[in-house]
């Protein structure tokens, strides 16, 4: 082996410069293949023509050229059968029109050697209907197993789709209970482990000011203390992390209001949603704004921005936007994960960020 | 001091009762819902009411809301909310147009418990107490320098901003951090300059001229 490989014949290249001199119709563009075809079938039909002079000349009689007639015939429909055939897609398609030519070309051959026995033989009983029965019985038969088979694929499509919707039903059902379960469980925290750390406390410091006379006691009081404190704080950050407490009290225009308010950056809000949002989209629009909003304030340098909110068609819009000096990139920032979440919603998240352009976060979350 | 209590969870209540009773604070009533609130205050015409943010029946805002509407009704009544977070908008709409006696401070406060009776005094004499947290938040929000929205303040600065916040007086302040009156006053003399802010106020006063500093006050920007 020398690695070279020897180039495929190919019947389409261009023909060299002697050949076009000698055959015009390559020069016009024809490809070698294309000409070869249209020679054989000029050349059947001088054939064809060829043996009837020859029939006429020998005195007629027994009309012998058409069996070579059929012969020739057979040749080009093959050819052109096989052309059709080679100009399906590739694949399934392709393959099942190479089937169908032929059957095809092999029924209308035997067809046609029937008829041309019978009439030779002049044309007495018809025999050949019943071997055309018997064909068409065959035909009839596949054509029921086919259309069986259509039957079946269009079944399987109809299934494909349902199983699809299912899904996307389901998955949507899923994020939406989950995020319904971390606002039960952010209530429980706050109903359950952080009020009873707070009583805690509470005791705590009753106790240590009994104690007060006793240093070294007191001070594991202040000690035990100090850990209740980390671990209500620990909890109020992750109930945060989970819905903020004003998204959860008043809902998400309030929350981003306040949100805006912190930043001082002079965002604008136009909000325009009547909806009742559930939690998970409620969620996921809060953190998108938060996040642009932050992005906003530490790299931006923006004289204004601002933040919309809409109805769409069965699906809330969220617009934040600022005049700053753009290049904000989706991998490069925390939206990134953001636009995981909004995707999990059937939602989609674009970012545009020319450099010098400002910056356009655009958010669809469809609603039930 | 006649107080009223509103808060949803038993275990809280009795304990914030036994606590405050030990402290000869009488707790003339007990409520634990928002109209329940309001029903109290109207009945017993008490000092202060300490109140909790969420209550039932959805368990939002509703205590905010009555305490609110309490102070609508009677301005000279001191409350005290209660909460396990803190949400600076919260505070501003507390505060709202007459700011002597507010209080806004977390639960776990309560462990304190001579820091936390203190505030409940100075929220029935008409202070300003706020949780060192709404200060912590509005210094959290983020800036180009990522140095947040205040000019550069020394960590003790901050500190003392905080305690300020929660209307504790420069010896209280002093004994939190461990440092002596004279270095407090030399911190909050310096917090004022570098605010820009008039000197010399005292108490809740100085507090207030922080928080409006602050954006505490709703910003102008918002618009529906």
């Amino acid at each position: 082996m020398d690695g070279s490989s020897q180039p495929a014949l190919d019947l389409n290249l261009a023909p060299p410069a002697r050949a076009r001199r000698w055959m015009p119709a390559l020069a016009a563009g024809l490809s070698l293949g294309q000409y070869a075809r249209s020679l054989v079938h000029r050349m059947a039909f001088l054939s064809a023509l060829l043996l009837l002079g020859i029939w006429a000349l020998a005195g007629q009689g027994y009309f012998w050229p058409a069996w070579a007639w059929l012969g020739l015939g057979d040749l080009v429909l093959l050819d052109l059968a096989a052309g059709w055939a080679w100009r399906r897609p590739p694949g399934p398609v392709r393959r099942v029109a190479c089937v169908w030519t032929v059957v095809g070309v092999a029924a209308v051959i035997l067809i046609f050697t029937w008829l041309l026995t019978w009439l030779l033989a002049g044309a007495q009983t018809f025999w050949p209907g019943w071997a055309l029965l018997g064909l068409a019985t065959a035909g009839s038969a596949y054509s029921l197993f086919a259309l069986q088979d259509r039957v079946l694929v269009a079944h399987g499509k109809r299934a494909l789709r349902a199983r699809v919707e299912l899904l996307t039903r389901t998955r949507r059902q899923a994020v939406l209970a989950q995020a319904a379960e971390l606002r039960r469980i952010e209530r429980d925290l706050h109903d359950g482990a952080q009020a009873r750390l707070v009583a805690l406390t509470l005791q705590l410091g009753r106790a240590e000011l009994r104690v007060a006379d006793q240093p070294e006691v007191s001070e594991l009081i202040k000690d035990a203390q100090r850990e209740a404190s980390l671990a209500i704080a620990e909890l109020r950050d992750l109930a945060r992390g989970i819905v903020p407490p004003l998204l959860a009290d008043r809902g998400l225009v309030a929350a981003v209001e306040s949100l805006a308010a912190r930043y001082g950056l002079g965002t604008t809000i136009d909000a325009r949603t009547h909806r009742s949002l559930a939690p998970a989209v409620e969620s996921a629009a809060y953190f998108v704004i938060a996040e642009a909003l932050t992005n906003t304030a530490k790299h931006a340098d923006a004289q204004h921005s601002w933040v919309r909110l809409g109805d769409g068609n069965r699906e809330l819009l969220v617009l934040v936007g600022d005049d700053g000096r753009g290049g904000a990139n989706l991998n490069g920032s925390g939206l990134a994960g953001l636009r995981a979440r909004v995707e999990a919603l059937d939602g989609h998240m674009l970012l545009e960020s020319p450099a010098g352009g400002g910056t356009l976060v655009e958010v669809s979350l469809p609603c039930g | 001091m006649r107080v009223v209590i509103a808060e949803d969870l038993a275990l809280l209540r009795e304990g914030l009762v036994a606590l405050l009773r030990e402290h000869d604070i009488e707790v003339v009533a007990q409520a634990q819902d928002g109209p329940g609130l309001l029903r109290a205050i109207a009945g017993h015409n008490p000092d202060l009411a300490i109140v909790d943010v969420r209550l039932p029946p959805t368990h939002s805002d509703e205590g905010l809301l009555a305490a609110i509407e309490a102070r609508r009704r009677r301005p000279e009544l001191g409350v005290l909310v209660l909460s396990q977070y803190v949400e600076t908008a919260y505070a501003s709409e507390l505060i709202g147009e007459n700011t002597a006696g507010i209080g806004y401070l977390l639960k776990e406060r309560v462990g304190d418990v001579r820091a936390f009776i203190d505030a409940l005094h100075s929220v029935a004499a008409g202070g300003t107490v706020l949780d060192r947290q709404v200060v912590t938040q509005l210094l959290a929000a983020p800036d180009a320098d990522g140095e947040g929205t205040l000019p550069a303040l020394t960590v003790r600065e901050r500190e003392v901003l905080e305690l300020m916040a929660e209307g504790r007086s420069n010896s209280a302040i002093a004994e939190s951090l461990t440092v002596t009156a004279g270095a407090v006053e030399k911190h909050i003399t310096n917090i004022f300059s570098k605010l820009d802010l008039p000197a010399g106020e005292e108490d809740h006063r100085r507090v207030l001229a922080v928080l409006a500093y602050l954006r505490v006050a709703p910003s102008g920007g918002v618009s529906r």
